[in-house]
Parts: C-alpha cells; structure tokens; sequence
C-alpha cells in the first residue's frame, strides 16, 4: 500500500496537476490575509472553511490522476482495499502539506497577530491550536468528498464535477447558523463559528465538533467504500 | 479457475454482455477466447482477472496472483519505462531491481528504460504492459489481444511467455481476432458469441453455422426437429428480450 502511495503521489506530483489547487489556494489566501493582520482563531477557522472545496478538488484531481486501466493493473497488484486506501493516504498526506503550508504563508506577511492586550482573545498558541483542528476536520471532510467524486465512482468527469460542487455548495449552506439539516453537512462553518467566539468555547465544544466530523467522515468513506467495492 | 453462472452488463440501462457464463480455465493450460470485435472477449477476460466484478454468479478458485495485459497499455502517466516497471515490481512486494532487469532484458526493452511512457512506440508500451504483468510469475496469466503493435519477432515471444507460464502450473487465458492462434497449437478454444460462452469445437472444416429466424411459437418444435436430424442446435437468441437470449439448450 505505501508503495502505492507513494507511486500515486510521485504521479500527481510530476504531471503538473497539483498546480491547479496550488494556485487557487494562493487566491483564497490572498482574499483572506489581504486586508491586514488578524487574531490565528478566526483567521485560521475561516481559511479552513475556504481552502476545503480546494482541498476536496486536490482529492480528486490526485485519484483521477492515474489512468484506468492503470488503476486496475494497481487493484490486481495489491487488492481491492489497499487500492482503494492506498489514493486516500495519498490524498491525506498532500492534504496535511497543503494545510501547513496554508497556515504558515500568512506568517512572513504578518496575516496573524498576537493577543490584544486587555482582550478576552485566546492566547496566539491557542488560536493556532484551534486553527490546527480547523484544517485537520476540513481536511477530513475534503477527503470524503473528494473520494466520492473521483472517476473511479462517478464514472464522468461531469458527475464528478457535479458531486464536487454540489457538495462544496451544501456543506456551506447546510452548515449556516439558520440551517435545518446542519448535521446533514460536516461541521466546517460550525467550526469557524468557534473559533471566531471571544473568548472561545471550552474543549467540549471542540471535542463534539471533531466527533461530528469524525462521525460525517466516516459515513461518506462508508459509501466510497461500498461504491468502490463494484466499481475498479 | 471457474465462471459459475456469471452475468454482467455495464450499467442497469444496458444489455447484458455476458450471460450466464458457465466455464473452467484448467490450471496449467491455454485457453483461447475468439469472437468479433464487441462480443464481449475484453469483458470475459477482465471478469476472470477480477478487475469486473460479475453482477450475477461468481468466478470462483482464482489464483492469488494475476497477471493481466490490458488491451491498450496506459501509457499516460509521468514515468519513464523502467521507473514504472520498478514501481509496478515494488507494488507486487519485490525488492531490488533484479526481477526488472531482467525483463527489460528478455522483452528488449533496455534501450526503452528511460524513455517516458508516453513517447514509447505502440509495440514497445505493449511490451511494458506484459512486463509488468510477469514481474512475479502468475497463477492466472490473462494476456488481451497480445499480439496487438508487436512487430513480428516479438509475436514469437507470446507463445514463450505463454508456455512458461503454464509449465509452471499456471493458467493463461488470451483473446485473439487476428488468427495468432496458430502459435497456440495445444490451447483450448473457447468462442463469444451473443453474450454466450461455449467451446469452439465447431471449428471442424466441414461444419458452417447458419442463422435461422422462425416464429416463436414455432421455436421448441424446431429445435427438436434440428436435433432428431443431427444437427447441433447451438444458441437460441431473442432479439426483442436481451434478458433471456443466448443461452444454449
């Protein structure tokens, strides 16, 4: 399986295609730390919100790398499960790249500040504590959502995009403070919400709000699983 | 290796390709499948590598390992040829460049091993692709129209790898509508026709299969009369219910 891994990740490397989200992640940065400096919560929580369509979009671009055919000459090679699992951690550790790089960009160009002195504002360790966990529970949710509008189970790059976007769309719409279903979509804009609270929430918050995206993740996996099972 | 009953078609709107299969690959033997182009030969053989799962029925006593050399080679991915072939070795758990060396050397392929995928001649990717599939000896060796691009003297090599493989007590299984078969003597044969499977032991010189339309409510007591003449009956089709059609009484 890390052979694989790494041969997936060699392969969405060296054909450019990770340039696309690279540079769609510079704007969205560029829109977030543009406007001066800002406390790492609030920052943090709302580029976890903006990079994660970008993030489900690296997920697929990296699992539709790889051709078909060859995608199934790597099923025989190692099993169904270590093929399928194999493009997730791919997706997982370029995701985790992605999100440091993210989250330290805005350093040099000093997008974060530190506590205002006589604020109830956490403490800068703090906020990138809870900015960490932001990006991790976008990232998980990117993961699903990604895998489930890859080739291997859309079939169609527009069934794909369709799934993407629809997806991208309704985790933000659903996820507003107004919503009727928020449970229906991971806790990406609940999360942002914490995190720009002053002063933040206490740990129970946040161990419910990672237990909800543990708990949406694992269900949309349930179904990549399930759909990949009949679909090489 | 057996096909017990298997059925597959590629979507709930389509046809079936496959009906109803019933079929065994006996190990350390060739068996060659014949039939038109769409009848369903790329189907069957993927079905028997596991890269198609049956939606109906099961392909039961697989061997762990298989090898299998798709139709057409994926050639679009940027890696030279023997990068891939290394990481294609390290994907099967294979350490070292030893095993690939070696078949780049048998193939001719290591003037090609740093040449990228995508600027490889047809021929030569085709050579790759059944690298790729040997680098650990198969139980099943599943080879799809082999002898596609290769130049005529590798054409010689397929029977030698074929050979190998089932001296060793694997199985191969090669699709064929270029009539290659000829360097196959001792395969069994196997024709697609309709979705259906069935031997091809009507190749006899003075045997031709005709195609008869009758009525349907005529089409029992036809088959009988066929039968009571000497004639074999060899499949019975609906055009009008894909569903229930090809299967041989």
């Amino acid at each position: 399986m890390i052979a694989l891994t790494r041969m997936r990740i060699a392969a969405f490397l060296r054909s450019g295609r990770a340039l696309a989200p690279l540079i769609a992640g510079l704007v969205v940065l560029g829109l977030i730390y543009g406007g001066g400096s800002s406390a790492a919560a609030p920052a943090y929580g709302y580029s976890a919100v903006m990079l994660f369509p970008v993030l489900a979009w690296q997920t697929k671009l990296l699992l539709d790398a790889e051709p078909d055919v060859q995608r199934r000459l790597a099923r025989l090679a190692v099993g169904a499960g270590h093929e399928a699992s194999a493009g997730l951690l791919a997706a997982a550790i370029l995701g985790v790249a992605y999100c440091a790089a993210a989250m330290l960009a805005p350093l040099p160009f000093h997008g974060i500040r530190d506590r205002l002195p006589g604020t109830a504002e956490p403490a800068l360790a703090t906020g990138v504590a809870v900015g960490v966990l932001a990006h991790l529970l976008a990232l998980l949710a990117a993961l699903a959502l990604g895998a489930l509008a890859s080739r291997a189970v859309t079939g169609t790059i527009r069934n794909g995009l369709t799934v993407l976007v629809l997806g991208a769309v309704l985790a933000v719409v659903l996820g507003l403070g107004d919503s009727v279903a928020p449970w229906l979509a991971p806790p990406l804009m609940a999360t942002a919400r914490a995190a720009t609270e002053v002063p933040l929430p206490d740990l129970g918050r946040f161990t419910l709000l990672t237990a909800w995206a543990a708990g949406w993740a694992t269900a949309a996996l349930a179904g990549y699983a399930v759909l990949r099972r009949r679909r090489a | 290796m057996r096909f017990d009953q298997v059925w597959f078609r590629y979507g709930r709107r389509a046809g079936w390709t496959l009906r109803a299969v019933d079929a065994v690959v006996p190990p350390g033997r060739t068996v060659v499948v014949l039939g038109r182009n769409g009848a369903g030969k790329s189907t069957l053989l993927q079905l028997a590598a596991g890269v198609l799962t049956p939606v109906r029925g099961t392909v039961r006593d697989r061997p762990p390992v298989v090898g299998w050399v798709p139709e057409r080679f994926p050639a679009d991915q940027p890696f030279t040829a023997g990068q891939y072939l290394q990481r294609m070795a390290a994907l099967r758990g294979l350490r070292g460049p030893a095993e690939v060396e070696r078949w780049l050397d048998r193939l001719k392929l290591t003037e090609h091993c740093g040449t990228r995928l995508a600027d490889l001649s047809k021929g030569t990717a085709q050579k790759v692709g059944l690298a790729q599939a040997l680098l650990v000896r198969p139980g099943l060796l599943v080879l799809d129209e082999p002898w596609e691009g290769l130049d005529s003297v590798a054409r010689t090599l397929i029977p030698e790898l074929v050979a190998d493989v089932t001296a060793a007590g694997g199985a191969v299984l090669v699709s064929d509508h270029r009539g290659e078969i000829a360097g196959l003597p001792d395969a069994i044969r196997w024709q697609v026709t309709d979705g259906a499977v069935r031997p091809d032991d009507d190749a006899a010189p003075d045997h031709v299969v005709v195609e008869v339309a009758v009525r349907r409510s005529e089409a029992d007591q036809t088959v009988t009369r066929l039968r009571a003449d000497g004639h074999r009956v060899l499949g019975i089709r609906d055009p009008h219910a894909d569903d229930t059609a090809g299967r041989a009484r």
